[in-house]
C-alpha cells in the first residue's frame, strides 16, 4: 500500500515537468526546439540576434552582446538601452561564459544569422548542455520577413511579428516597384568604403555589400573567385572601375577623404557622391549586416535614385524608428540621423 | 711592457686570485701555467681590461690600464684568442684586416695602408697564399696562424695569447710555437702566452710563471720552477722531468696510482 | 697573387656587383610603374615623371604608382638593411629585424590606434612610438642584467617583449568591434602598400636615412661585432656602445616602415642571407647589396599584390609565401662559403 503510494508519488512528480505546457516549433536549421508556454526571458548569442530581439519584444531582453555608447542608448528605448553587457556566444568576438548564460536562466537562447554547420553545431552543443531551448534563424536579408514571423511566433506575439514582416515586405516591394523602372544600363555603379581608409569592401556576394545590390546599385567590385567576404582594394583598379557612387558608414573616411590625394581624383568624390550613412543606434547598412538595415533600403534608394525614388526619408525614418525601434524621435534627433 | 702589480681578479664579490705580480718585457716569452680552473683566464681578462681588476693595477709602459681608452690599449696590446670557427665565412685577409681597427680612424675603413699591413702579417708567418681563402674552411692549425697574424697586423708590441695551442695535432703544436719563439726573439714582441702542458714552456724555453688555485707559486726559468714535487701537487698526477739527449727537457707523467695529497680541482 | 693585386681586385669587384644591382633596380623601377590597371606604356611614364604628359597618366603615375614603387623599395631596403645588421650583431644568420620585438611593438601601437578609431596619421604614428618603446623597454631590461652573456639577454627580452606586444595585441582584438575595427585590424597586421601616398613617404625616408648613416659610417666597425664582445674590445672597439648604435639605427629604420606598410616578415631574413652568398659577410658591401636587393624583391612582391587578382593580395602573405619556401631551399643546399 505505501509502496503504491510512493510509486504513485514518485510518478506524479516525474510526470511534473510533462505537466508544464511546451510547445515545438521548427527553426530555420529544421532544429525542433521544445520552447515553454510562456518565453519569459531570451538571451541572444549575437548582434543580430540582439536587433532582432529588440526590434519584436524588448521587454524579454536580459543584456546586449555588447554594452551601448552613451551615443546609441540616446536612440534606444529605456530601460532596454541600459541593460547589461553579456557577451557574444557566436560569430567573431568573443565568448560569453556559458555558466554565466545558465545563471541568467534565460528561457531561450536566440541566435540570428549563419546557417553553416558550425553554428548548427554550437546550437545543438549548447542547448545540450545548458539545457536551455536554443533557435536558430537564417539571418539572409530576404529570409527578414519569415524570420520576424517566426520569432512573433516562438515569443508568443504573432500579431508584432506579423506588423514588422508587413513593413519589410513593403520596404522590399516599395524598392522592388522603383528598380522595376529603371534599366539595367541606368543603374549606378556603387562601391562600400570602409575603414579609415577607405580600401576595404566586399565583393558581390559578400554580406557586408549585398545591401548594394538589393537597393539597385551594381557593385564595381564584381565577382572574385577568390573572395567570398571582405576584401582590401586596390586603389588603381577602384579608380579604373570609377565608381558613380560611394557609400560609407566610416566617419573618419567621409571626414577625410576629400583631402586624401588619392581620394580627390575620383570622379564620384569630385562630383560630390560619396554618402555617409547614419548608424545609430544601430548602423543602417552594416554593423552588424542585419535587419537593421531595412531603413537603410530606403535611404540607399535615395542615395542611388535621387530623383525617381519618391521615398520622404523624415518621414518614413520617424514611422520606422517608431515601429521598430519603439522610440519618438525628436526633429533634432532626425536632424542628426539625416543631415 | 705589461705589468701587474698586487693584482686581485675575479667576478664581482668572487675572488679567482690574489696578489698577483708579474712583468713582461720586449723579447720574453712568459709561460703561465695551470690546471684548469687556476684562474689564468679570468688573469688574462683582466690583463686585457676586459674585466676589472678587483685590486691592485695593470700597467701599459707604466700607463694605467684603467686610464687607457679601448683602442689604446688595443695599439699596445693584441689578444689571441683560441681559433674558432665564425658564424659567417669571412675570407682570411678579411680576418686580419679586423687587427687593423684599432689604428683606424673611428669612422674610417680600411686604406691601402693597412691592407699591405695585413698582407705583410700574413707573409710573415708564411701563410700569404691563405689571403683569400674562406677563413671558416681553414683546419685547425690554419686558423690559429691566422689569429696570430690578425695579432701581428695589429702592430702592438704585446702579444697576450690564451692557449694557442689548444686543439691542435701534433705537428701543428710544434709548428705555432716556432712562430710565437720568432716572434719574441727575433720581432722583439712581449709575449705572455697561457698554456697547460709544461714541455711547452721547457720547448720555449719561457719564463713560467706556475699557478695554482688563484695564487702563483713561482716564477723562474722552467727547470727552476717545473720540479717533479710542484707538478706533481699543481696537477695531481706523479711527474718525473728527464732530459733527452738533446739537452732538452721533457714531463713524463705517470700512469699508475694518482698522488696523494690532491684536492679535486 | 702579388699584395698589389689582392689589394685592388676585392673593393673594385665588390663596386662592380653594387653598380650592377642599382642599375637593375633602377630598371625594375621603371617596369613597375608601367604595371597596373590603366594601361601606361614606358614612353608614356617617362613623359609623366618629366611633366611633359597630363591628365590621367600623369595623376596615375604621380600619385598612386610612384608614391607605391617608392615606398615598396624603401621598406623592402629598409628591412634588407636593418636585418643585415641584427645577424652580424647577433652573430647569427638567422635572425631578423623583429627579434627585438620592433614589429610586434608596432602591431601593437597600430592596433590601439584603430582600437581607439584614430584617424590614420596616428595610428602610423602610434605604430612608429611602439616599435620603439618596445626596442628601449627591452634595451632596458637586458641592461640590468649584468653578468651574463648580453646578446643572449638580449634575445631572450626580445623574445618576452614579442610575447607581451603579442599577447596585449589579442587582446585588442578580442575587444574591438567586430564588424568595424576587428577587419581593419586583422588587414594592418597582414601588411599593406595599398593606400600609400606621397605624404607618407614625407616623414618616413628622412628616419629611414637618419638610421642608414650610422650604418654605413660605422660599416667597418660592425663587422667585429661578429667576433664577440672580449675579442671586439681588445681589437679597439667599443663592442657595447657599438651595439646599442646598430640596435638604435636598425629599429628607427624598421619601426618607421612598419608604420606605414605594416607587418612584413621574410624580407629582413631571407634579402642579407642572399646577399651574403653573392658579395659574402664583409658589412662594407653586404649592407649595399641587401638594401639594394631588399628594395628590388619587395618592389617585385608588391607589383604581385596589386597585379594578380582584381582584390589586393596582402603583403605580408605573399612575402611569406614566396620568402618560406625559398629560405628552405637556402637551407637544404647547405652551402656556407660564397667564393
Amino acid at each position: 500500500m505505501i509502496r503504491l503510494a510512493l510509486a504513485t508519488l514518485v510518478a506524479l512528480s516525474l510526470g511534473h515537468p510533462a505537466q508544464a505546457q511546451t510547445r515545438s516549433i521548427t527553426d530555420s536549421a529544421g532544429r525542433v526546439v521544445e520552447l515553454p508556454e510562456q518565453v519569459g526571458s531570451v538571451l541572444a548569442a549575437g548582434p543580430p540576434a540582439a536587433i532582432l530581439l529588440y526590434v519584436m519584444a524588448p521587454d524579454r531582453m536580459l543584456g546586449w552582446p555588447r554594452a551601448n555608447r552613451a551615443d546609441e542608448r540616446e536612440f534606444l528605448a529605456q530601460p532596454h538601452a541600459d541593460l547589461p553587457e553579456l557577451g557574444t556566444l557566436t560569430g567573431q568576438g568573443g565568448e560569453a561564459n556559458l555558466e554565466r548564460v545558465v545563471a541568467l536562466q534565460p528561457d531561450l537562447i536566440l541566435d540570428f544569422g549563419s546557417l553553416r554547420d558550425t553554428y548548427v553545431d554550437l546550437a545543438n552543443r549548447v542547448q545540450a548542455q545548458t539545457g536551455i531551448p536554443y533557435l536558430l534563424i537564417d539571418g539572409r536579408f530576404e529570409n527578414t520577413p519569415a524570420a520576424l514571423r517566426l520569432l512573433g511566433e516562438a515569443l508568443g506575439v504573432p500579431e508584432r511579428g506579423e506588423a514588422l514582416a508587413q513593413d519589410a515586405e513593403a520596404t522590399f516591394a516599395r524598392i522592388d516597384a522603383l528598380l522595376a523602372e529603371v534599366p539595367e544600363a541606368e543603374r549606378p555603379r556603387a562601391y562600400l568604403a570602409r575603414g579609415p581608409e577607405g580600401l576595404e569592401s566586399g565583393v558581390v556576394g559578400s554580406i557586408n555589400t549585398e545591401i548594394l545590390e538589393r537597393a539597385g546599385g551594381v557593385n564595381v567590385l564584381g565577382r572574385s573567385d577568390t573572395a567570398r567576404g571582405l576584401v582590401q582594394v586596390n586603389f588603381e583598379a577602384l579608380l579604373a572601375a570609377d565608381p558613380d557612387v560611394i557609400v560609407t558608414w566610416d566617419r573618419q573616411f567621409h571626414e577625410t577623404h576629400r583631402d586624401s590625394p588619392l581620394w580627390s581624383r575620383m570622379r564620384a568624390v569630385q562630383e560630390g557622391r560619396v554618402h555617409l550613412s547614419p548608424v545609430l543606434p544601430f548602423g543602417w547598412i552594416d554593423r552588424p549586416p542585419s535587419l537593421n538595415r531595412i531603413i537603410g533600403l530606403d535611404w540607399m534608394a535615395a542615395v542611388f535614385y535621387p530623383e525617381r525614388h519618391g521615398i520622404d526619408l523624415r518621414a518614413r525614418t520617424r514611422d520606422f524608428y517608431r515601429l521598430w525601434y519603439h522610440l519618438d524621435l525628436t526633429e533634432d534627433q532626425l536632424d542628426r540621423l539625416l543631415p | 711592457m705589461i705589468a701587474a702589480e698586487g693584482l686581485s681578479i675575479g667576478h664581482g664579490v668572487r675572488v679567482v686570485g690574489r696578489d698577483l705580480s708579474l712583468t713582461v718585457r720586449p723579447g720574453e716569452i712568459v709561460c703561465l701555467l695551470g690546471p684548469n680552473g687556476c684562474g689564468k683566464t679570468t688573469l688574462f681578462r683582466t690583463l686585457l681590461g676586459l674585466i676589472p681588476a678587483l685590486a691592485g693595477r695593470v700597467t701599459l709602459g707604466g700607463r694605467a690600464l684603467s686610464a687607457l681608452r679601448r683602442a689604446e690599449i688595443a695599439q699596445a696590446m693584441a689578444y689571441v684568442p683560441q681559433a674558432h670557427v665564425p658564424p659567417f665565412p669571412y675570407l682570411v685577409e678579411e680576418v686580419v684586416l679586423m687587427g687593423r681597427t684599432a689604428r683606424m680612424r673611428p669612422l674610417a675603413a680600411p686604406s691601402a695602408a693597412d691592407r699591405a699591413a695585413a698582407c705583410a702579417a700574413l707573409a710573415r708567418l708564411g701563410i700569404g697564399d691563405l689571403a683569400s681563402a674562406d677563413y671558416s674552411r681553414l683546419s685547425g692549425g690554419q686558423r690559429q696562424m691566422v689569429m696570430i697574424a690578425r695579432a701581428l697586423a695589429q702592430a702592438a708590441p704585446i702579444l697576450v695569447m690564451d692557449e694557442p695551442t689548444a686543439s691542435l695535432d701534433f705537428g701543428n703544436q710544434a709548428r705555432v710555437l716556432a712562430r710565437i719563439a720568432d716572434l719574441a726573439r727575433a720581432g722583439g714582441h712581449a709575449v705572455i702566452l697561457s698554456t697547460h702542458d709544461p714541455d711547452q714552456a721547457f720547448a720555449l724555453d719561457a719564463r713560467v710563471i706556475l699557478m695554482h688555485e688563484g695564487a702563483i707559486l713561482a716564477e723562474g726559468p722552467p727547470g727552476q720552477v717545473l720540479t717533479p714535487d710542484r707538478l706533481s701537487r699543481v696537477y695531481g698526477v706523479e711527474v718525473a722531468v728527464e732530459r733527452t739527449e738533446t739537452g732538452r727537457a721533457v714531463c713524463a707523467p705517470s700512469l699508475s696510482t694518482p698522488a696523494p695529497e690532491r684536492r679535486a680541482s | 697573387m702579388t699584395d698589389d693585386a689582392i689589394a685592388t681586385t676585392r673593393p673594385a669587384r665588390r663596386l662592380s656587383v653594387v653598380a650592377w644591382l642599382a642599375l637593375g633596380l633602377l630598371a625594375g623601377a621603371l617596369v613597375a610603374l608601367t604595371i597596373g590597371p590603366f594601361r601606361l606604356t614606358l614612353p608614356e611614364v617617362l613623359a609623366a615623371l618629366t611633366g611633359l604628359a597630363g591628365g590621367t597618366a600623369e595623376v596615375v603615375v604621380w600619385n598612386i604608382r610612384l608614391p607605391r614603387v617608392l615606398a615598396a623599395m624603401l621598406v623592402g631596403a629598409a628591412l634588407a638593411a636593418a636585418g643585415a645588421s641584427y645577424q652580424v650583431l647577433f652573430r647569427n644568420p638567422l635572425v631578423s629585424p623583429d627579434i627585438l620585438g620592433v614589429s610586434s611593438g608596432a602591431a601593437l601601437g597600430a592596433v590601439c590606434g584603430i582600437f581607439l578609431s584614430l584617424p590614420v596619421i596616428a595610428i602610423q604614428g602610434f605604430a612608429f612610438l611602439g616599435g620603439l618603446t618596445a626596442v628601449a623597454l627591452v634595451i632596458f631590461v637586458a641592461q640590468a642584467v649584468r653578468g651574463v652573456d648580453q646578446t643572449l639577454v638580449l634575445v631572450l627580452t626580445g623574445v618576452v617583449m614579442g610575447a607581451l606586444a603579442g599577447a596585449a595585441t589579442s587582446l585588442l582584438k578580442v575587444m574591438a568591434d567586430p564588424y568595424d575595427q576587428l577587419p581593419a585590424i586583422t588587414f594592418w597586421l597582414l601588411g599593406s602598400l595599398a593606400s600609400t601616398t606621397r605624404a607618407d613617404l614625407g616623414p618616413v625616408l628622412p628616419a629611414v636615412l637618419v638610421g642608414l648613416v650610422p650604418l654605413i659610417l660605422l660599416r667597418w666597425r660592425i663587422n667585429l661585432l661578429s667576433l664577440g664582445d672580449d675579442e671586439a674590445r681588445a681589437l679597439g672597439v667599443d663592442a657595447p656602445r657599438l651595439r646599442l648604435v646598430v640596435i638604435a639605427a636598425a629599429t628607427l629604420i624598421t619601426a618607421s616602415v612598419v608604420a606605414i606598410a605594416g607587418v612584413v616578415g621574410w624580407v629582413g631574413l631571407v634579402i642579407p642571407h642572399i646577399a651574403r652568398m653573392l658579395v659574402g659577410p664583409s658589412f662594407a658591401t653586404l649592407l649595399p647589396v641587401a638594401a639594394i636587393l631588399g628594395a628590388g624583391y619587395l618592389l617585385l612582391v608588391d607589383t604581385l599584390c596589386r597585379t594578380l587578382a582584381t582584390i589586393e593580395i596582402p603583403l605580408g602573405i605573399l612575402t611569406a609565401v614566396l620568402g618560406a619556401p625559398f629560405f628552405l631551399w637556402l637551407l637544404a643546399r647547405g652551402r656556407r662559403g660564397w667564393t
